[in-house]
């Protein structure tokens, strides 16, 4: 389905930034050049849903990420242990090297009992504590998916749970990877690049450039539709989503020609508005997500 | 310097831009630096897409004059939210812009303002600066 | 020794969201247990005021791993409050796109969940370390399942591709949408959807049910461990096609025996044990919706209590699997299990029926128009169990949505009458071999494919809540 491009070196080249520089990672670990980090993965304020996305990924592969890449110390949703024991394998990292992942945002409602990690030594952990905790001894923080970048559906009007992105609770940089969820590749992609290379060269948002710079409305291949004018007024077309309200125009990132799931589809491709969910802003400032009757 | 030679020298200046991007390009070979290089040449394109627009519209940076005679009241401009049929206008420092077909605002919104509304304070707070409202086209003032 | 010991398991991982469990065990028997939901967003809340197309996409954020799900149930209301009526074809493309939900989730579910409570990973990967050592497969076995641990990412994750081939990305997909979903299928489509599922469903035959049997073969008392209540309720799944009639099974109920059809009129909620205060405690789903209240005495989680007819019932495949008469082998931890392993050979046998009632090019896709007022109700048998919407529009947005998912009924609190939900009852009365290790009670509340970030997305409207304490 997606073969057409395969001689186009734009579209190529894009594609390889994830698998190459992991395939790199990969052989620098197994060569020593490179130690072998840890990973903390923290599921915070949110869905779950970026996990998820990261066991979706296909070249690069979840499986390569935790067999060769990183030690995966942690995480809720894959861990055999539980309980106490869980806990005790975040905690024993306190003090060591790690780079921290978090997804979901933070709620800070009432010291932030309204999401509740674990128990350590009796007490209860909340969200609020442990990203506070872990957050500014990790070597490198990664904010996964619009919820932990910049608060995204878990601080939507009127944020019940008083949600926040992470960045506003620590003095430590955090690198964004807005997207609802992250694409597994612009996670394994970063991760491998800092593991490489060290911070990769970030926008004025924190996002990394080599995901997250061009506009979706400039790489969009219906955008002869949008410049002729030729507009879809209902979902299944095949023109141009603009009257429907499609945010392409305003969000950045390489959805385009990157695309969901093995490469087989996106929003746009599946006749139906990008809604945005890359973006700071989401979902308020990018509803309503569906217009009919947009002149 | 008037406005339209800014807009020539920020023409060339993406130009310029873009030739030393082409430079690298041809002796890099990590797909990431190159995929970043590429990434600049379509900002510089756009860029230019949006100056020359400008050069276009013939108007200067941040004083428009308005083309058209019309006077809009708040009521009035409210009919013209994009839907049934009426275009899209806002309305910024008093003059009142089309907006029907501007990429930014799909749907006849805009990062949650509508269309048929006096967005002024919120183009100061985000956009102050940018040369974005020479490329609109003017259909008149407001009153008052 | 008459020693009454409390239990506390937090975090339980391997589930969807953050649970606690809280138990008593009184000579190696568990006397009481409370399952804990330990996540508040508040959805219903941020739902008010919003354009009703909009909550297709926006409560699917309510969870990653089941999103299609509330996505199929949304727009299932919109049609109920827009009357739109939706076309064979439109049926079969959006329940071809749920049944991808289904394999990937059971298959995520049998070896990323389950399987580490019951066969020993390689404890060269942190991930995998455990403190317990009843694993009781011999090494072959074992290590057979490992390897097939690893050999199922592939296979949920192109469960998700087929996902996003008709609904343009997984998780949070685009495609559905009242009328159906938003493109159409082309004969490209169709043949490579094929071509994954048949590979799918040889990895459910060939490994997973084997899998699963194994397993079961060497936990033998977990056939009498965790039964719960044995009241079952579908909204029904895979039914009432025009042609193809009832793939699956029917909107009904076991209780006592009886197999009865389902009244949704008779659905309620109860917040007697949850952080929530209302005028109604117990209320239908148009009615209210509720206001937390962390400060409650004597309340213990953000899940709260449905039920039917006044009393608790147990969701999701096993539910299914005995109403429609395919599993009647008994009700516990290790039947749930089976019942889902052979559900998703079943989904996937369905959803190659439905592949070739395709026809290719077909455009379901209408301009639809916000009703000035309006309301419905979308019911669905989603992954976990039985999924509820229920939305109210009024001037052109939403003035109300109420959301019953099928951890909510699962893992439901106690009401007035001190009825346990399912998850509880399960636990209550088991046979702790270790005290100091209560492997069971994970286990148990594994069976039920817990999903928390579904379960405490409630809410309400009026005035937040000023103080709070730590409910211990």
């Amino acid at each position: 389905m997606n073969q057409t491009f395969n001689s186009c070196p734009n579209f190529t080249t894009r594609l390889e930034t994830a698998s190459a520089l992991v395939h790199k990672a990969i052989d620098a670990v197994r060569q020593k050049n490179i130690p072998k980090r840890n990973l903390i993965w923290l599921e915070l304020t949110g869905c779950s849903g970026n996990i998820i996305s990261l066991l979706d990924g296909a070249n690069p592969d979840f499986k390569s990420l935790a067999s060769q890449m990183v030690n995966f110390i942690y995480d809720n949703s894959l861990m055999a242990a539980e309980g106490e024991a869980a806990m005790e394998r975040l905690f024993g990292m306190t003090g060591g090297d790690y780079i921290l992942a978090v997804e979901g945002a933070v709620s800070t409602k009432d010291n932030g009992l309204y999401n509740i990690i674990g128990r350590w030594k009796g007490q209860p952990v909340t969200a609020y504590e442990t990203i506070k905790k872990f957050g500014e001894q990790a070597s490198y923080v990664i904010a996964v998916g619009t919820c932990a970048s910049d608060g995204g559906i878990s601080a939507a009007r009127p944020n019940p749970a008083e949600c926040v992105g992470i960045q506003s609770l620590l003095d430590k940089k955090v690198i964004k990877l807005p997207g609802c969820p992250c694409h597994p590749d612009w996670f394994m992609g970063t991760l491998a690049y800092l593991m490489l290379f060290g911070e990769p060269e970030l926008d004025s948002r924190q996002r990394p450039l080599m995901f997250y710079s061009t506009l979706i409305h400039d790489i969009c291949p219906r955008r002869p539709y949008f410049d002729q004018g030729i507009f879809a007024s209902k979902l299944g077309e095949k023109t141009c989503m603009f009257k429907l309200g499609c945010r392409g125009p305003v969000t950045r990132v390489d959805c385009p020609i990157r695309k969901w799931n093995d490469r087989v589809n996106w929003p746009i491709g599946d006749d139906s508005p990008c809604i945005g969910c890359a973006m700071f802003g989401f979902p308020d400032k990018m509803e309503p997500f569906i217009s009919f009757d947009t002149t | 310097m008037n406005d339209h030679e800014i807009f020539i020298n920020m023409i060339n200046d993406n130009l310029n831009e873009m030739g030393d991007t082409i430079d690298c390009l041809y002796t890099t070979s990590n797909s990431c630096v190159k995929n970043k290089l590429l990434n600049r040449l379509r900002k510089n394109m756009s860029n230019i897409a949006m100056l020359t627009q400008g050069l276009r519209n013939g108007a200067s940076m941040n004083n428009p004059q308005p083309s058209a005679d019309r006077l809009f009241t708040a009521e009035e401009l409210s009919r013209y939210n994009g839907k049934d049929g009426n275009p899209a206008y806002v309305a910024v420092n008093g003059i009142v812009y089309d907006v029907t077909n501007s990429a930014a605002w799909g749907g006849a919104t805009h990062f949650g303002l509508t269309a048929g509304t006096d967005v002024t304070s919120q183009f100061a707070s985000c956009h102050a600066g940018q040369p974005i409202l020479s490329k609109l086209k003017v259909v008149g003032k407001m009153t008052g | 020794m008459n020693e009454t010991k409390r239990v506390v398991i937090n975090p339980v991982t391997r589930i969807s969201g953050f649970m606690e469990i809280d138990a008593d065990i009184d000579n190696s028997i568990v006397t009481d247990a409370r399952t804990e939901g330990l996540l508040f967003r508040g959805f219903e809340k941020m739902l008010e005021g919003r354009n009703p197309f909009d909550a297709v996409y926006f409560t699917q954020r309510i969870c990653g791993i089941c999103s299609t799900a509330h996505s199929v149930a949304s727009t299932l209301a919109l049609e109920d409050a827009l009357g739109v009526t939706v076309s064979q074809q439109g049926r079969y493309l959006r329940d071809i796109i749920h049944g991808c939900e289904f394999l990937q989730n059971h298959i995520r579910h049998f070896y990323q969940y389950t399987a580490p409570d019951f066969i020993k990973l390689p404890e060269s990967n942190t991930l995998f370390e455990t403190d317990h050592n009843d694993f009781r497969l011999p090494k072959q076995k074992n290590d057979l399942i490992v390897k097939h641990y690893f050999d199922s990412l592939e296979y949920s994750r192109n469960a998700h591709e087929m996902l996003a081939i008709l609904g343009g990305k997984a998780p949070h997909n685009h495609g559905v949408f009242i009328g159906g979903i938003t493109t159409q299928a082309t004969p490209e489509k169709i043949a490579r959807l094929r071509s994954l599922l048949l590979n799918i469903r040889q990895f459910i035959c060939d490994s997973m049910i084997p899998d699963a049997y194994a397993v079961a073969e060497y936990y033998k008392e977990y056939f009498e461990i965790g039964r719960g209540y044995g009241n079952f309720l579908t909204f029904g799944c895979f039914d009432g096609y025009e042609r193809l009639d009832t793939l699956y099974v029917n909107p009904s109920t076991y209780s006592d025996g009886r197999i009865m059809e389902l009244n949704p009129g008779e659905i309620t909620e109860n917040i007697y044990s949850s952080w929530y205060t209302s005028r109604q405690e117990t209320y239908t789903p148009f009615e209210t919706i509720p206001e937390p209240d962390m400060k409650k005495r004597d309340a213990y989680s953000w899940v709260k209590a449905p039920r039917y007819r006044g009393l608790p019932y147990e969701v999701g495949p096993l539910a299914r699997m005995w109403l429609c008469g395919e599993y009647r082998n008994g009700i516990s931890t290790m039947d749930r299990t089976l019942a889902r392993v052979l559900e998703a050979k079943k989904v996937a046998n369905i959803m190659l029926c439905l592949l070739d009632n395709l026809i290719p090019g077909i455009d379901v896709q209408k301009e639809y128009e916000v009703p000035q007022s309006a309301y419905g109700a979308g019911l669905i048998d989603t992954t976990r169990g039985a999924l509820g919407h229920w939305i109210r529009i009024e001037n052109q947005v939403i003035s109300l949505y109420q959301i019953i998912t099928p951890s909510a009924w699962n893992l439901s609190t106690r009401d007035r009458d001190n009825l346990p939900g399912p998850g509880e009852k399960a636990m209550i009365g088991t046979i702790i071999r270790n005290p100091d290790a209560p492997v069971e009670l994970g286990r148990i509340i594994r069976s039920f494919d817990p999903c928390v970030s579904c379960a405490t997305h409630v809410y309400s409207k009026g005035n937040l809540i000023k103080t709070m304490q730590v409910v211990p």
